[in-house]
């Protein structure tokens, strides 16, 4: 253990060392789009530049992961513990994947306008203070540091109808969403007296359950709720998704909704262990809501853009059946599982992206149909993210799924459980017509996958992914014991009191 | 020989072995040219065959106990081991599994023509996917094995299967998960139970949770886990009214697929209730009610089996009924828990395998010579094809029962072992029998005697040399298991027996008691 003294500046300065290094990044972006922002080169340089700054970022976080940094006394504003270590390598992992993506992305859309990078590192560094978050105000300003770039990433196509379409709706939404947490946060200040999460932690453990304090955790479930597009707050999500920019509903799919997740579990985990009991019912039915609809929507869609929208709405399903566990083996679950979904669907819209042309809103079943004879080694890749996702074993998905039912079935709850591995069922049928179409269908036409290219940095991207899905599907005792460290690292006093005392 | 074997540690690493080779196989068969592929999958799966043909006399079954056992920490931090071991009874599996690939790959050479590493490549993949099924001591191993053999089926239907191809290979991929998926939320409860017994360890190890299975709180929550086993195992085998996939999955896959299909995928249902779901609950399998659940379904099976096979015009199908019908006698024997019964469930598995996996290698020889399958487009063909048409009446009989060859043992061991318990479903059964003489002897009749009335079939040609060396073996199998099953049977008793104790909840001779079996909380 290292201790860092969070009373001084130095101590504060290293403890936030990967939040500072990515704020620098878009800062010199930005800077550096003042002078150079008119050609493709121009564009691609700032890609580079930020690549270097999410790497250094992850860098710096290694290091301060590595020698297990710890404050001396409690942290106010942000987390120092191993689960924002883990936060933030799965959110620096979809950031770097997205940027992978972009590259080439942007220059073939015609999409030259190098501030998209820059927005991309406000983004991340939002994610980042949101999923560490210590404290309900900066919790706040996380997520609208968060929101606000996303809201101009995804009308990023300026010609494109749906993209604009798909920023109105984002933003309206997503205001709204703003001021459900907004309102959650002074509920739960006016019954508790204070907004850091740990005091909130102590003041529940001694009150008890109060309406404000209910309503507040309520109203704090619906802002996080539409963020990561869970039912009923997924609305926004097909139309946005579809409408975005592929690789900016790659980043919305990964990188905001594991911000949304990590905070979620923090906040329900370390502020509000006490009233287990109250919180879980309404999880439980959000989780268990979002697994049936977003599995049974998506089986009917025609394009695989908006199939994989409602796929993630599903996803976020398993996600929340991991985080009703309230342990933990949820915490853990949720790291292990996000990690498997970033992964998989980083690979999944990059291959996406060389699909289709113009935003791919009509890439379809057919598209693909016939894949596997011209493009055997994307035909592959695609086949293991559809069968990651449907949580197959040999891969990631499947351990991810193995430890959500695992903390499920851990707490008593065998129905959620059922409803999870049904789900999956379900999800078969739209995600194996996919490899059908690849491997068992002709194309359409002899030059239909001419085009099918996947660019230099989107391969490196793609390829990474799907590698590591299939080698931590087979021998996952490395991500499985970092996930569950990092776990034992936040839930350590006040959860496992309430949990062993509800038995 | 013996002496040689053990002296190269033979029984140390033969197991890891039989799963590796082929796995590892695939990727170089994969990657080869077509022409090369298949002759390298053909010397994988001999050298397969013949690295695990030795196990015959190195597996000690007399104990009854899984031999060969070996324990390698895999995921430790949720008690997950790759276990592997071996009794009798995954002896006779395995042996049947490594025997029949060669033989499919071979019979695969003229049949298979578009993208043929990839067909050869998968068949390795599911020979890994079949003896992990059978050889797997470890819950979660077996999961994954179980799963994991999904794929390459699913691929082989999908790609080189016939005209409803795409909806026969999804169909078979849903409803086998479909089963899958609720065991694996019934395996990790008992994991999660045991460990809450057993003061924390948690473990997926099949003896410890063998060792907790009758304990009350399992009690409590044994008749939903046994349904969630029960389902997944019946929907294999399959058992009526879980049948729907097979008929049209047999009917498109290419004739490979559909000889392992029938032959070990099957079979894999019968042996998870053999090894797990019925010693995991006793009580409940044997309850009454399931009891007369089970025998009714069996039954219903064989004889609904029987019945629809007789009006098949489509003689791969009226093959697949059939199969409803066999495996029917396999659960009423296994239900019946006598040692008769046991022994002849698993002799109707094995033989099963032989002659359906023979009688499909048939079919798709003559369906590549006039494309067609339907009975009534040949007639008479006894005089063209001679030797084919001595073949297909031996094993034909052979399916029937006739005594002398392997059906009859398997059916009449089953059929005297349950008729103590189970009088009148055992009388019921014995239809089947007569059923499946109607039925398969009405179909030889109109297809190779009758008369030779179309000139289509005036001029095929007989088997070739390939397609013999394919048969032989089967058919030697076929006529030695008929007259001479002692050596399979006595390898296979003392597993069966134990099978049986355990059943019935007595204890092991020579065993003391498991300490935490029956021990009250």
């Amino acid at each position: 253990m290292n201790g860092l003294d969070l009373a001084t500046p130095a101590g504060v300065m290293l403890a936030l060392l990967p939040e500072l290094v990515v704020v620098a990044a878009s800062l010199i972006v930005l800077l550096l789009n003042a002078f150079r922002h008119q050609t493709a080169a121009d564009s691609r340089l700032a890609g580079w530049v930020s690549l270097a700054g999410l790497v250094a970022a992850a860098a710096a976080l290694a290091s301060l992961w590595q020698t297990g940094a710890a404050p001396i006394g409690t942290p106010h504003m942000v987390a120092l513990d191993g689960y924002r270590f883990a936060a933030l390598a799965v959110i620096l992992l979809a950031s770097i994947g997205t940027v992978l993506l972009s590259l080439d992305y942007l220059e073939r859309e015609n999409l030259i306008a190098p501030e998209y990078y820059a927005l991309l590192l406000m983004a991340t560094s939002g994610m980042m203070f949101l999923a560490g978050a210590e404290d309900l105000i900066v919790l706040f300003l996380g997520l609208e540091v968060m929101s606000v770039p996303v809201y101009v990433l995804a009308g990023f196509n300026r010609r494109s109808v749906f993209s604009a379409e798909a920023a109105l709706k984002y933003f309206l939404v997503g205001a709204i969403a703003s001021a459900f947490l907004l309102y959650g946060i002074a509920l739960t200040y006016g019954a508790t007296g204070t907004t850091a999460l740990t005091a909130i932690g102590q003041r529940v453990a001694g009150q008890g359950v109060t309406p404000m304090l209910g309503l507040g955790v309520g109203f704090m479930l619906i802002g996080l709720g539409f963020k990561v597009a869970s039912v009923p707050f997924h609305m926004w999500a097909p139309d946005v998704y579809d409408g975005a920019p592929t690789p900016v509903t790659a980043y919305m799919a990964t990188g905001v909704k594991a911000a949304g997740f990590l905070s979620l579990v923090r906040v329900l985990m370390v502020g509000f262990p006490a009233i287990v009991d109250t919180w879980q019912p309404v999880v439980g039915v959000l989780a268990a809501a979002s697994m049936i609809i977003g599995n049974l929507v998506a089986l009917a869609q025609r394009s695989l853009k908006r199939m994989l929208a409602y796929s993630s709405v599903a996803h976020a399903g398993y996600l929340l059946a991991a985080v009703w566990a309230g342990s933990r083996a949820g915490a853990s679950a949720t790291l292990l599982y996000l990690t498997a979904y970033v992964l998989t669907t980083l690979a999944t819209f990059g291959i996406l992206a060389v699909l289709g042309r113009g935003g791919e809103r009509d890439v379809t079943y057919d598209t693909v149909a016939g894949l596997a004879r011209r493009r055997p080694v994307i035909a592959f890749a695609l086949a293991v993210c559809m069968f990651s996702l449907l949580g197959f074993p040999g891969t990631l998905g499947f351990i991810g799924k193995w430890a959500i039912i695992s903390a499920v079935v851990a707490e008593h709850h065998q129905f959620l459980a059922v409803v999870l591995v049904l789900t999956s069922l379900v999800s078969a049928g739209y995600y194996l017509p996919v490899v059908r179409a690849m491997y068992m269908k002709d194309p359409l036409t002899a030059d239909q996958h001419d085009g099918v290219v996947l660019p230099g940095p989107a391969r490196w991207a793609v390829g990474i992914g799907v590698a590591l899905l299939l080698v931590f599907g087979v021998l996952p005792r490395l991500v499985i014991g970092s996930s569950d460290r990092s776990a034992a690292s936040f839930v350590g006093s006040g959860l496992d009191r309430a949990v062993d005392a509800r038995r | 020989m013996v002496n040689f074997l053990a002296s190269v540690n033979y029984t140390g690493w033969i197991l890891h072995v039989l799963l590796a080779l082929p796995l590892v196989g695939s990727v170089a068969v994969f990657l080869s040219p077509a022409a090369l592929a298949k002759r390298l999958a053909l010397v994988l799966t001999i050298v397969e065959f013949l690295l695990s043909a030795p196990l015959w006399f190195m597996v000690n079954t007399a104990s009854g106990t899984m031999e060969l056992v070996a324990t390698i920490p895999w995921i430790p931090q949720w008690g997950i081991s790759y276990a592997v071991g071996i009794d009798g009874i995954s002896l006779m599996m395995v042996l049947l599994t490594t025997m029949l690939m060669p033989l499919c790959v071979l019979g695969s050479f003229s049949y298979i023509t578009h993208r043929e590493p990839g067909y050869y490549a998968l068949l390795l993949v599911l020979t890994t996917g079949m003896i992990g099924v059978f050889v797997a001591i470890d819950m979660f191993l077996f999961y994954v094995f179980w799963e994991v053999m999904l794929i390459p089926m699913y691929f082989l239907i999908g790609i080189w299967g016939g005209k409803n191809r795409l909806y026969a290979a999804l169909k078979f991929f849903i409803y086998t998960m479909a089963g899958s998926l609720l065991m694996l939320v019934a395996i990790i409860v008992m994991v999660r139970v045991a460990a809450v017994m057993g003061g924390g360890k948690v473990s997926f190890s099949y003896f410890h949770l063998l060792s907790y299975a009758q304990t009350p709180i399992m009690g409590r929550l044994a008749p939903w886990l046994f349904l969630a086993f029960f389902l997944a195992f019946a929907i294999k085998v399959p058992i009526f009214p879980f049948h729907t996939w097979l008929p049209d999955a047999h009917v498109e896959a290419p004739t490979a697929g559909s000889v392992i299909l029938a032959s070990v995928l099957l079979k894999m249902g019968t042996y998870g209730f053999l090894r797990f779901a019925v010693p995991f609950f006793p009580n409940i399998a044997f309850s009454s009610g399931v009891t007369a659940v089970v025998t009714a379904l069996a039954v219903i099976g064989i004889v609904y089996g029987a019945l629809v096979a007789m009006v098949q015009p489509d003689i791969k199908k009226l093959v697949a009924y059939s199969s409803v019908s066999h495996l029917g006698f396999a659960m009423l024997g296994i239900w019946a828990a006598s040692v008769q019964g046991v022994q002849g469930a698993l002799m109707v598995m094995i033989g099963h395998g032989f002659s359906t996996g023979a009688l499909f290698f048939l079919i798709g020889m003559i369906y590549e010579r006039r494309h067609t399958r339907e009975i009534d487009a040949y007639g008479g063909i006894a005089r063209v094809v001679p030797i084919f048409s001595l073949i297909l009446t031996v094993v034909a009989l052979a399916s029937i029962g006739l005594p002398g060859l392997n059906g009859f043992v398997g059916e009449f061991l089953v059929l005297i072992g349950s008729f103590k318990q189970f009088p009148i479903a055992t009388g019921i059964a014995t239809t089947g029998v007569i059923f499946a003489a109607a039925y398969l002897l009405w179909a030889l009749q109109r297809m190779i005697f009758n008369k030779l009335d179309k000139p289509e079939n005036e001029a095929i040609p007989d088997l070739t040399r390939r397609e013999l060396i394919v048969l032989v073996p089967l058919l030697i199998g076929i006529v030695w298991m008929g007259l001479y099953p002692k050596p399979v049977l006595d390898r296979m008793e003392p597993a069966a027996r134990r099978y049986i104790l355990t059943a019935k909840g007595l204890p092991i001779p020579g065993e003391a008691i498991t300490p935490t079996r029956g021990a009250a909380q």
